[in-house]
């Protein structure tokens, strides 16, 4: 098999020394992943070198790491593809997680976020005592399936924006797995659930990094837009639920009426006139004034609009 | 050449600038932008959150529409719109439960089952593949030199990679690819394919603003003067909106955020004005010796 030379950049950690890079040579070929390239750097090379990994098949999740700025499994990623054109890779920690040593990080608050809401089925009492049987249909069993794939890697959580700059967001893993049991027929706490979720939904900003860079296509962002379906279901409120419903509700309202959003109209639905006064002043201090009052044509043939929007779910 | 053109509210709003560029360049480039007969609103990232099954009906209502006039591709400015019209596309091509329920609300609507004939293209997508870069290099009469100008592409423009398609979601360089052909230095940052925040602005405006400043300061640490980018909505975020930035962190510096055909605009000799740009950046451009 043809090998190659490669160079392995490591960003390593520790608590004496912090942050450094440190370069290693090796052969791989076309077979070789990159948990493989760590081990014999560890065996052959720098026995001080720390990572994770364990099944080696993209099923326990413990090799995450960020190679070329990329968050990926290592053992998914085979060497020579990742290499650039002078045959270099880098390698470095997950963000956001504090560092343990070298690619190591303490993924604790993953853990706690995906605690937070109840990661389990909660089943009727009847099917417990059995008495009953569960059923779910396969329409039911593919709508929850992708959202159970997760392999708590903790690379989407490592790669969220929101889930940095703001504590109180349950992040994208912990979102999956709670929709997932929001959305299961035989699950019996929709309610709790929908109120330790919804507040935490609209903290997202739909960025889809977290369906970028899942192993497992657990495509987290879709879940929690599916939990926001479920706004009008949820009975509680919270200021960013308030806030979240007059926005949307007004997007709907405008496309149901005109067929199109019109951002003033938004603007001041949204936040009030005091805040929407306070756009305006930005908006005549830039000049911009007199794009707020473009009127775009309304859609003509509303009947198209309203049949597709028809019965509300 | 011909294109379907698929404007968005929002460039027919307040973000009209982004539209009069566009519509400006295009002229310059021989692209005649066929405006969507009767188009809707695509519902951005929000009627999704909604109901999906109505959001992608209204999707497909105008790539319908577009097929009608007999286009196969249709090309907007904005990077939401084009993140939703493609990812109602393939939920529509790969999700048959929603299919079903798309396929009913299209016939509610008397209108025919959707065939997916018609791809969404961003406009970038279309300088950068049919109009080309050496094509658009020679239209430029005032090559923008010296000019530092932090390429920023956000969010929607390039993920989910699986749909979105053109690019890497990591190391994407369609805009520095524009920005260089100005004459303009392009500026990698390390938050340039971070989201800029406006989603969170009608539930969480606190922490979008938070994502906003970080995009400005990332540019603005990597030494740019200005910062371009490819979307109606990034430009409300970070253009007329960086006043409550400012407000916000207490800050004294301000990055004129232009939208990346105002750019381009600039150097085929258009002035800061007939590109609709904000006070602020005319200022600036001026200051750079560019009116
Ligand atoms: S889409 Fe939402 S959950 Fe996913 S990475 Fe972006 S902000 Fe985080
Ligand atoms: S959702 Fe995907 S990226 Fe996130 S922890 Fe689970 S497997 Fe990893
Ligand atoms: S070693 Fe188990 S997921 Fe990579």
């Amino acid at each position: 098999m043809e090998e190659k030379e490669i160079t392995v950049n490591i960003k390593k950690y520790n608590d004496k020394d912090g942050a450094f890079w440190k370069s290693y040579k090796l052969k791989a070929d076309k077979y070789t992943q990159m948990t493989e390239v760590l081990r014999r750097i560890k065996s052959e090379q720098d026995p001080s070198l720390a990572y994770r990994a364990s099944c080696h098949m993209a099923v326990c999740g413990s090799c995450s790491m960020k190679i070329n700025g990329i968050p990926s499994l290592a053992c998914r990623t085979i060497a020579l593809q990742a290499v650039d054109e002078k045959n270099e890779i880098n390698v470095e920690s997950m963000d956001y997680y504090p560092g343990v040593r070298d690619l190591i990080t303490d993924i604790d608050v993953f853990y706690d976020k995906m605690y937070k809401v109840m990661p389990r089925l909660i089943a009727d009492e009847s099917v417990l005592m059995g008495e009953n049987e569960q059923r779910m249909t396969p329409e039911n069993q593919t709508e929850v399936w992708k959202f159970q794939e997760c392999i708590y890697c903790g690379l989407c959580v490592s790669a969220c924006p929101s889930v940095k700059e703001d504590e109180q967001f349950l992040g994208p893993a912990a979102h999956a797995k709670g929709f997932r049991f929001v959305d299961d027929v035989r699950d019996t706490k929709r309610s709790e659930r929908l109120d330790l979720l919804m507040d935490s939904a609209y903290r997202c900003t739909s960025c889809y990094m977290c369906y970028e860079v899942c192993p497992q296509d657990v495509q987290p962002v879709i879940a929690i837009k599916k939990t926001k379906n479920y706004l009008d279901q949820y009975k509680g409120n919270t200021p960013i639920t308030i806030m979240a419903r007059k926005h949307d509700d007004t997007v709907e309202n405008l496309i149901e009426t005109t067929g199109k959003i019109k951002e003033s109209t938004l603007f001041l639905k949204t936040f009030g006139f005091g805040e929407a006064m306070r756009d305006a002043i930005d908006m005549l201090k830039s000049g911009k004034f007199k794009y707020a009052f473009e009127k775009d044509s309304n859609v003509k043939n509303m009947n198209e609009i309203k049949g597709m929007m028809g019965e509300k779910k | 050449m011909k294109v379907a053109y698929y404007p968005g509210c929002a460039s027919h709003g307040i973000a009209k600038d982004v539209d009069i560029a566009t519509q400006l360049i295009a002229k310059d480039l021989d692209l005649e932008l066929m405006e969507v007969d009767d188009w809707n609103c695509c519902g951005g990232g929000f009627m999704d959150d909604k109901n999906e099954a109505v959001h992608a009906s209204l999707n497909l209502r105008n790539l319908e529409k577009v097929e009608k006039m007999g286009y196969d591709k249709m090309a907007t400015p904005c990077s939401v719109c084009l993140n939703s019209h493609k990812v109602a596309a393939d939920k529509y091509e790969n999700d048959p439960v929603l299919k079903e329920d798309v396929d009913q609300r299209l016939k509610d609507a008397n209108m025919e089952e959707y065939d997916n004939g018609v791809e969404s293209e961003h406009f970038i997508w279309v300088l950068i593949r049919d109009v080309g870069i050496e094509n658009i290099r020679k239209h430029v009469k005032r090559p923008l030199s010296g000019l530092k100008v932090g390429t920023y592409y956000g969010c929607q423009l390039l993920r989910p990679s699986n749909v979105m398609g053109f690019e890497s979601a990591f190391n994407p360089h369609s805009v520095m690819d524009l920005v260089a052909a100005t004459g303009a230095t392009p500026v990698a940052f390390p938050m340039k394919t971070a989201c800029c925040g406006f989603p969170l602005m009608g539930s969480n405006p606190t922490v979008a603003l938070k994502m906003a400043n970080n995009i400005l300061s990332s540019a603005r640490n990597e030494g740019s003067e200005m910062l371009v980018h490819p979307c109606s909505l990034c430009h409300l975020q970070l253009d007329v909106t960086q006043d409550k930035i400012q407000r916000q962190f207490k800050q004294n510096w301000r990055l004129p955020a232009l939208y990346i055909t105002q750019l381009i605009g600039l150097s085929f000799g258009y002035t800061p004005k007939q590109l609709g740009m904000s006070r602020g950046s005319i200022e600036y451009l001026r200051s750079r010796g560019i009116s």
